[in-house]
């Protein structure tokens, strides 16, 4: 940053330059879930303390030659080619390292959400700092100080106070490891992104009734509501291998009429939806928590209800179908974050 | 547990700028750590420690207690604040309050106080210590109180920077390959404080063991850039090293030399190379002629006093130079060429045996009168040259009348007692030679002694001591004898230098023999020279009067037990040269030494030449450079290539067993019906995926897997392990025959 500062381009200039260091790091190190360190992703340049290392022998090589001393001079010798060691030495203490890491990661608005890298190593490493390559996320760095044979877990934090999906970009490792004079770097793309959901906020239950939809479609779907459930027994059906042993029917076992599960349905006495404009706020924000809390309790309480965000009801990707589960819940969730 | 915590907003200062502002990795340093700092930071400043003044040196020790104190002061309040923390290395934010707390320990401003304090000091003692002892305080000084202020991982590495320095400008001013080895010992040292920032919880053993190897691998580099990198003449002039003179005095009164002999230091290296060296009775080593005697001490004739008042004394003396050096080609007398390497002396006379030229490269060498030679600049570093003797040559057939007069000149009544015993000779003897030896007789035949503690002399009175005391040194001997013969009308002047040396090599008597002669402090001589009309100027030493073994073989050992009492050195020299193990190390490192002085200190422009021209031959400047260029080139690629090698080594050892490949290869056979295996799973998670998906493989695959991990994870016997692994050979047979039945 420092550097840039200095030199200060014209900014259109400044842009092309990133833009094209984009496209080439896009094609050197291109997007996948996990990436190997090697010759062709490690970058490597002496740090201000290698840069001033060398100062300093060029130093020590001034002071022998004005003193024409040659223990002076092989001590600068010394120094110098410790420098070139070092570099090679940090290389090998980065390459070889393996990083998998998933690349979505969902939560609400102001969590912590966390984006486990996981590193595997085939002989011990040192000193690995990661973190995120867009220092405006505000992510702080983690570090790993000794890395041994095996695989280690870390995590990269991330928190944002702003719904919706958030495309947090590269991942930038390094390690100073030797003597601090160089640093190992490599700019991973594992194309991590969040979606954050909007914060849930309390709504009074009392406050908002569900209302089934009004119009036909809405006689159909009641038509069809009668849906697999926990309340009410509705038949028996031969015993598929993996269902629970819980829903056995071991009267018909024990009789020897053959295994049996109990299959039954839930009493879905209303069909509910959850419409963005039925919510109690002007603001769509204040709107979108209150229907986050409100997916979130239904839910918990297992109930049946479809999400609409949009008034018109044939939009297929604003308005959610009625269904039940963590999987519908994490659509619903989607859904807010996305409006 | 964090140290000391950076903070963003501390300007630092230096040259070093802000270093890591870019990461924001807080600075810490474990107590272990700082310790490990503190000590380096001691063991740094000790090797310098000699050359510091002492108020410098009671400042800088001073701070290094203070400092000393506050980490033990920090120790207890880590201890007393232990239980609040957990989570040490992730939790930054409670680390912080901590820290905050432990960095105010000094205040910045008295701090300051004693910095300014120091620097008037320093500044005010400039003038009387010289600018390069200054700087050097100034260097120290920084270096101590930059520990106090250690906030910052920029601060860390100029500390480390300003250590590394105070390491190199030790060697200004010694170069024997002890000093070198301790100074590089530390630079290892050094480098290992710095390497624990980066790997903590290792042991500090084995960083020191990384820094070897590290250092290790760049010596060859190193090493090659010593040998081809052109060496530059000084860019600009540097205040020189004003160290103590060592070695003989410019003016002797008796009893100086005697007190020269405590030390054991070196004082030159003679390298007769093939030839035999000659007998220890015939090593004098000259370095001075001092022909002036006041009537207490001796002193060289000042050239000077005589050149400015007329024209003629001038011409006169020139001619007395020419007659005074010495021509080789008036001699038919077979040369010994010999090397002589010289130690640090900070003075400007060189050793020879006289007559001698010259033989090699005659810069920076001058021929003096009296047979003797001299730098043209203070030594400050070994230096070698190649001499010429002819040792049987006379030396100035004939004497110039102003030589002659100087050297019968003595102040009258000085020494009555010993004129009157003068002019008694002078009257017994007619002959010259026979006067001398009447004297070395009657020195023998009475009861003189030959002492490092001879009595005092009340004025340097020689009469005291020929007469009364009768026990003295060489110099008490030379000078009596010398003043003896000056009152008996002969010409006679004392010369100062060295006797003998200690042969360290194969064997001295053999012919073709490696090896050198080294000269040490306590080797330091006197003895007396008399003109004779035919035959110049003849040595007479009236020490082989007293103690023939000085002379012939060395010092003996009620000497050497004198020595031992005079200094007091760890292991002195007589129990060294009593106990033939500890001889035989002291004489291999010696050999060392000799060999380290001679091809790396004393390494310079011509050699290098040379070493080119052997390889390649005479060339063109540009030429060479281009070789120069070249080399340097291929070496450094030589190196990367070697270092890469020596790193993939690791890899490529790890030989896959047959088992080993086995299992890869029906891991290949399944990865192409599309069942890979994610590095991370085990072996017995993918038999049970592999189970699932293709049960009729799962047999023959989970026998195989099982035979695997017990072949890989087991203790077994070589006789089981085959045995497995045939049987697991069975297994993939099998595995293969269902795969192809399969498809």
């Amino acid at each position: 940053m420092g550097v840039m500062t200095i030199f200060s381009l014209p900014k259109s200039v400044r842009r092309l330059v990133d833009k094209s260091f984009e496209y080439w790091l896009s094609r050197r190190i291109p997007n996948r879930k996990e990436h190997q360190l090697n010759s062709r992703n490690i970058m490597i340049y002496p740090t201000r303390f290698g840069l001033s290392y060398l100062g300093f022998v060029v130093l020590v090589f001034l002071l022998g030659t004005n003193y024409q001393n040659n223990i002076i001079l092989l001590f600068s010798y010394l120094l110098a080619s410790l420098f070139i060691s070092v570099m090679l030495h940090s290389f090998y203490n980065f390459s070889q390292l393996r990083f998998y890491s998933m690349a979505k990661q969902q939560g609400y608005a102001g969590d912590e959400l966390y984006f486990p890298i996981q590193i595997t190593a085939v002989k011990m490493h040192y000193d690995i700092n990661v973190h995120f390559t867009d220092r405006t996320l505000n992510s702080q760095i983690e570090r790993i100080v000794q890395c041994p044979r095996g695989s280690q877990e870390i995590k990269l934090s991330y928190k944002s106070s702003k719904r919706g999906k958030h495309y947090l970009g590269r991942v930038t490792l390094f390690s100073e490891y030797s003597l601090g004079i160089f640093k190992s770097k490599s700019i991973l793309d594992f194309g991590h992104c969040a979606i954050i959901y909007p914060k849930p906020t309390n709504l009074i239950v009392g406050q908002y009734q569900l209302s089934p939809q009004s119009d036909e479609q809405s006689i159909e779907s009641y038509q069809t509501s009668n849906l697999v459930g926990t309340d009410d027994f509705s038949e028996l059906k031969s015993f598929v291998r993996g269902e629970s042993r819980a829903r056995t029917a071991w009267k018909q076992l024990a009789k020897g009429q053959g295994h049996y599960s109990k299959h039954y349905q839930a009493n879905q006495g209303q069909l509910k939806w959850l419409k963005l404009d039925d919510m109690p706020s002007n603001d769509v924000e204040t709107k979108l928590s209150y229907l986050c809390f409100l997916i979130n309790e239904l839910t918990a309480t297992n109930q049946h209800f479809g999400l609409a965000l949009s008034t018109d009801t044939n939009n297929r990707s604003m308005n959610i179908p009625p269904n039940t589960g963590i999987n519908h819940q994490q659509a619903c969730l989607t859904a807010l974050a996305l409006y | 547990m964090n140290f000391f915590k950076r903070k963003t907003t501390q300007p630092s200062s230096g040259c070093l700028g802000k270093g890591d502002n870019s990461n924001k990795i807080n600075f810490s340093l474990s107590i272990k750590n700082t310790w490990l700092l503190w000590l380096c930071q001691c063991l740094n400043i000790a090797v310098i420690a000699l050359e510091l003044s002492t108020w410098m040196l009671a400042i800088i020790s001073l701070s290094l207690v203070w400092q000393a104190l506050l980490l033990h002061q920090n120790r207890d309040r880590v201890k007393a604040k232990k239980p609040i923390k957990t989570g040490i290395q992730l939790n930054h934010r409670q680390n912080t309050h901590l820290n905050k707390q432990r960095v105010t320990n000094v205040a910045p401003i008295l701090l300051g106080i004693f910095a300014l304090l120091g620097c008037l000091a320093i500044a005010i003692t400039a003038k009387e210590v010289g600018i390069l002892t200054s700087m050097l305080h100034l260097l120290c000084f920084s270096y101590v109180l930059k520990a106090f202020e250690l906030k910052a991982r920029s601060d860390f590495y100029q500390l480390f920077l300003l250590g590394l320095f105070v390491l190199a400008s030790s060697l200004i001013f010694r170069q024997d390959l002890a000093f070198t080895l301790i100074t590089f010992t530390l630079l290892v040292i050094n480098l290992a404080v710095l390497l624990q920032l980066f790997s903590l919880e290792k042991a500090f053993a084995t960083n020191i063991k990384v820094v070897v190897i590290l250092l290790g691998q760049s010596i060859l580099l190193a090493i090659v850039l010593f040998l081809v990198f052109p060496r530059l003449s000084p860019f600009w002039q540097v205040p020189l090293a004003k160290s103590a003179e060592t070695g003989l005095p410019d003016t002797v009164k008796p009893g100086d030399i005697a007190n020269l002999t405590r030390s054991t230091k070196l004082a030159f290296r003679a390298d007769f190379g093939q030839q035999k060296a000659p007998a220890y009775s015939q090593l004098y080593w000259r370095a001075m002629v001092l022909e002036d005697y006041d009537g207490r001490q001796w002193s060289k004739q000042k050239a000077a006093r005589t050149t400015p008042s007329n024209t003629v004394a001038g011409a006169d003396k020139s001619s007395n130079d020419k007659s005074l050096t010495f021509d080789a080609s008036t001699t038919d007398v077979l040369p010994l060429n010999y090397q002589v390497i010289v130690e640090p002396s900070f003075q400007k006379y060189l050793f020879a045996l006289a007559p001698a030229v010259v033989a090699g490269d005659k810069s920076g060498i001058k021929a003096q009168t009296g047979y003797t030679f001299s730098s043209t600049s203070v030594i400050s570093q070994a230096k070698s040259y190649q001499l010429a003797s002819y040792l049987t040559a006379p030396l100035a057939l004939e004497l110039s009348q102003k030589s002659k007069q100087v050297n019968l000149r003595f102040p009258e009544g000085s020494n009555p007692r010993l004129e009157q015993f003068a002019l008694q000779l002078q009257h017994n003897y007619a002959d010259v030679q026979a006067r001398a030896q009447a004297v070395l007789t009657f020195i023998n035949k009475e009861k003189y002694a030959y002492t490092l503690q001879p009595q005092l002399l009340d004025n340097n009175s020689l009469d005291q001591f020929f007469f009364d005391t009768q026990s003295g040194f060489c110099v008490h001997y030379a000078s009596a004898f010398t003043f003896l013969m000056r009152a008996s009308g002969v010409p006679a002047r004392m010369v100062t230098g060295y006797l003998g040396g200690e042969y360290n090599g194969d064997d001295a008597q053999q012919f073709n023999s490696k090896g050198h002669l080294s000269i040490y402090q306590y080797d330091a001589h006197a003895w007396s020279e008399i003109w004779v009309a035919g035959k110049g100027w003849l040595r007479i030493d009236p020490t082989s009067a007293v103690d023939p073994q000085r002379v012939n073989s060395g010092w003996s050992s009620e000497l050497l037990q004198q020595q031992s009492a005079l200094n007091n050195d760890l292991i002195s020299l007589y129990q060294l040269k009593n106990s033939a193990l500890l001889n035989a190390l002291r004489l291999q490192f010696d050999a060392l030494d000799y060999q380290w002085t001679r091809w790396v200190i004393g390494f310079t422009t011509k050699q290098q030449y040379n070493l080119f021209k052997n390889l390649f031959g005479k060339m063109a400047s540009w030429k060479l450079a281009l070789v120069i260029g070249v080399s340097l080139i291929i070496s450094m690629a030589t190196f990367m290539l070697f270092l890469h090698l020596l790193n993939r080594a690791k890899h490529t050892q790890q030989v896959l067993s047959k088992w080993q490949v086995v299992y890869q290869k029906a891991l290949a056979q399944l990865a192409k019906q599309g069942m890979g295996k994610p590095a991370g799973m085990t072996v017995n998670d993918f038999a049970k995926q592999v189970r699932e998906q293709y049960p009729e493989l799962a047999i023959a695959f989970t026998r195989l897997s099982a035979s695997y991990n017990s072949l890989c994870y087991q203790t077994l016997s070589i006789n089981e392990q085959d045995k497995l692994a045939l049987t697991m050979q069975h297994h993939y047979r099998q595995f293969l025959h269902i795969l192809k039945k399969q498809s």
